[in-house]
C-alpha cells in the first residue's frame, strides 16, 4: 500500500483545489454572518503573532520594556477580538442550525475549539504575572482541585502554565481549527433553512 | 469542484468569489481594530503582591498571616488533595469525590514549609533564631498553640509607627523572636525565595509556595479592593476595568445562583453543570425538539433574508 497515493487520493476526492480556495460560492453567502469565522481565523493569527513575539523575549518582558507592553497589550485585545469573533461565528451557525446535512463534525470541532480555547485563556491569565495573575492562580486552583485536575495541572507552577499556554494548546486549536477547516472547505457552506429539508439530518 | 460539493450544490446559483481576498480584508480590519485598542487602551498590568510591601506597608497583617500559618489555622493546613491528606475537606458531588481519588501530588505542610523551614535557613545569620527555633520545637503541642494564641491576640492590639510594630508585652515565649525574623525576611524581599527555592536550585519555575503565603486575607484583600473577587464577577473584567474571561459569563452566573451561592462545593457543582451544558451544546445536532430551535427562533431569516427574498418564503418558517 503506498502511503503517499491513498493520502492524495483522499485529498483529491474530498478536498480537491477548487474547494480548498473556491473562487466561486453559492448566491446565499451573503451576509456578514458568514464574515465571523474569518474574524476569529484573523485574531488567531494575530495571537500566534504577537503570542510568539511574548515568547521570544519571555514573560517578563512586558512588565519592563515599551515595547513589550506594546506587544502585550497587542496580545490582550487579540485574544478579546478572538473570543468575540468566536462568540459570534458560534451564535450565527447556531441560529443557521449549521450542523444540517451531515456537518455536525464541523459544528462539533468548531465547539471543542472554543472549550480548548477557555483554557487556553486561562493558561494566559495565570502567564501575565500581574496582579491578576497572582489572585487568578490562587482562585482557578479550588477548581482545578475540586475535580481532581489539581494533581495534573497546578496553576501556580508558572513553568507548567507557560509550556501549556504558548506551546499545548496552541498546538490542539491550530490543529482542531486545521480540521475544521477541512470539513468547512470539502462540505461546503449549509444550505439555507428551508432547501432540501428532507436530508437536513 | 469535487463531486460532492457538486452535487450538493446542483441548481444553487453561484457568483465568482475570491477567498483569499475576503480573508485578507477580514485580517486588515482586524489588525487595525486590535491596534487602535492596544495603542489606545493598553493592558493591565496591575503589580503583584510582594511579600516585601506586605512587611514594609502592613506589617502587622504580615506578622498575623505568618503566625496563623504557624498555629496552623492557613486555609491549606487542613486543605485535602493535592496538598494534604485530609480527606473529608475535598468538594463532593453525589457522594464522590474526585481529588480524593488522585491523593497528595504537592504535599504541603503550611507551619513547616512556610515558616519553619524558612526560619532554618534564617538561622544560620541568626543565633537568636537558632535559639527561639529550638526552644519553640522542644516545647509541647499546647504550649505553642498558647504562645500563639497569646501573640495572635495581642497583634489585634498592635501599633505601626514608621514601620516599626509595638507589640503589647505578655508572655509568646520564642514567638516573637520567631515572627521578628519572618518580618525581616520579608522586607529582605527574601521570602518569596525562601518559600519557592528547591532541591533544583537555581532553577524555580514553581510558585505554589509563594502565591499561597497570602491568598487568605492580604490577597483575597487587594483583589476586594480591585473588584476582583466572585461576588464582584471579578472573572469578568481585570484590573483597572478592562474586559477579562467575559466569555466565562455563564460560568461565573452559577456562582450566584443556589445551590453554588452558598455551598462549600460551589466548584464542582459549577463545573458539573457548565460541563452538562457544554455536552449539551456538542450533542446538539442530535438532539430531538432543541436540534429545530433555530427554525422557530427564525433569526435565520435574517442572515439568508437576500435569498429568501428572491424565492418563495419557507412556509411561515417552519420549511
Amino acid at each position: 500500500m503506498n502511503l503517499t497515493e491513498k493520502a492524495r487520493q483522499m485529498l483529491a476526492r474530498n478536498l480537491p483545489l477548487e474547494d480548498a480556495l473556491p473562487t466561486e460560492m453559492p448566491t446565499y453567502v451573503n451576509s456578514v454572518a458568514y464574515l465571523f469565522g474569518a474574524a476569529t481565523l484573523a485574531a488567531l493569527a494575530m495571537l500566534i503573532v504577537t503570542g510568539g513575539i511574548l515568547t521570544l523575549f519571555g514573560p517578563g518582558w512586558h512588565h519592563v520594556s515599551d515595547v513589550g507592553r506594546f506587544v502585550d497589550a497587542l496580545h490582550f485585545w487579540s485574544a478579546q477580538a478572538f473570543f468575540a469573533s468566536l462568540a459570534a461565528h458560534m451564535a450565527t451557525k447556531f441560529f443557521q442550525a449549521a450542523w444540517r446535512h451531515n456537518r455536525w463534525k464541523t459544528w462539533v470541532l468548531g465547539l471543542l475549539t472554543f472549550g480548548v480555547a477557555v483554557f487556553a485563556g486561562l493558561t494566559g491569565y495565570l502567564s501575565q504575572t500581574n496582579f491578576d495573575s497572582q489572585w487568578a492562580s490562587v482562585q482557578a486552583k479550588d477548581a482545578m482541585n475540586s475535580v481532581g485536575l489539581g494533581r495534573f495541572f497546578n496553576t501556580m507552577n508558572l513553568g507548567q502554565v507557560l509550556t501549556l499556554h504558548v506551546a499545548v494548546l496552541p498546538a490542539i486549536i491550530v490543529l482542531l481549527v486545521g480540521l475544521h477547516l477541512f470539513f468547512v472547505r470539502r462540505d461546503g457552506p449549509v444550505l439555507p433553512i428551508g432547501e432540501r429539508d428532507e436530508q437536513a439530518h | 469542484m469535487s463531486k460532492r460539493t457538486e452535487e450538493y450544490l446542483s441548481g444553487v446559483p453561484m457568483k465568482r468569489y475570491d477567498l483569499l481576498r475576503e480573508i485578507l480584508i477580514v485580517l486588515a480590519v482586524i489588525a487595525v481594530i486590535v491596534i487602535v485598542l492596544a495603542s489606545v487602551l493598553g493592558s493591565p498590568d496591575y503589580p503583584t503582591v510582594r511579600a516585601e510591601d506586605v512587611a514594609n506597608l502592613q506589617p502587622i497583617a504580615y506578622l498575623q498571616t505568618s503566625a496563623t500559618i504557624l498555629a496552623g489555622n492557613s486555609s491549606i493546613q487542613h486543605y485535602g488533595p493535592p496538598y494534604t491528606a485530609d480527606r473529608d475537606n475535598a468538594q463532593h458531588l453525589f457522594r464522590q469525590a474526585p481529588a480524593n481519588w488522585f491523593g497528595v501530588s504537592i504535599p504541603l505542610d503550611p507551619a513547616q514549609d512556610f515558616i519553619l523551614k524558612p526560619l532554618a535557613r534564617v538561622s544560620i545569620l541568626d543565633e537568636n533564631v537558632t535559639g527561639a527555633l529550638k526552644t519553640y520545637q522542644a516545647a509541647s503541642t499546647d504550649q505553642q498553640q498558647a504562645w500563639l494564641s497569646a501573640y495572635l491576640a495581642a497583634l489585634d492590639n498592635a501599633t505601626a509607627v514608621d514601620g516599626q510594630v509595638q507589640i503589647p508585652s505578655g508572655d509568646y515565649g520564642p514567638v516573637s523572636t520567631m515572627m521578628d525574623s519572618m518580618l525581616a525576611l520579608g522586607r529582605a524581599g527574601l521570602l518569596e525565595g525562601a518559600l519557592d527555592s528547591n532541591v533544583r536550585q537555581p532553577f524555580e519555575s514553581d510558585f505554589t509556595q509563594s502565591l499561597l503565603f497570602f491568598q487568605d486575607n492580604v490577597v483575597a484583600s487587594a483583589a476586594e479592593k480591585l473588584d476582583l473577587t466572585s461576588d464582584q464577577w471579578g472573572i469578568l473584567h481585570e484590573t483597572g476595568n478592562y474586559p477579562g474571561a467575559w466569555w466565562l459569563f455563564p460560568f461565573a452566573f452559577l456562582y450566584h445562583v443556589p445551590p453554588m451561592n452558598n455551598s462549600s462545593n460551589a466548584d464542582i457543582q459549577a463545573i458539573f453543570i457548565i460541563s452538562m451544558v457544554f455536552l449539551f451544546l456538542l450533542f446538539l445536532p442530535v438532539v430531538p425538539i432543541f436540534n429545530r430551535l433555530p427554525r422557530w427562533l427564525g433569526v435565520y431569516k435574517l442572515i439568508w433574508r437576500d435569498w429568501y427574498s428572491r424565492k418563495k418564503p419557507p412556509g411561515g418558517g417552519e420549511a
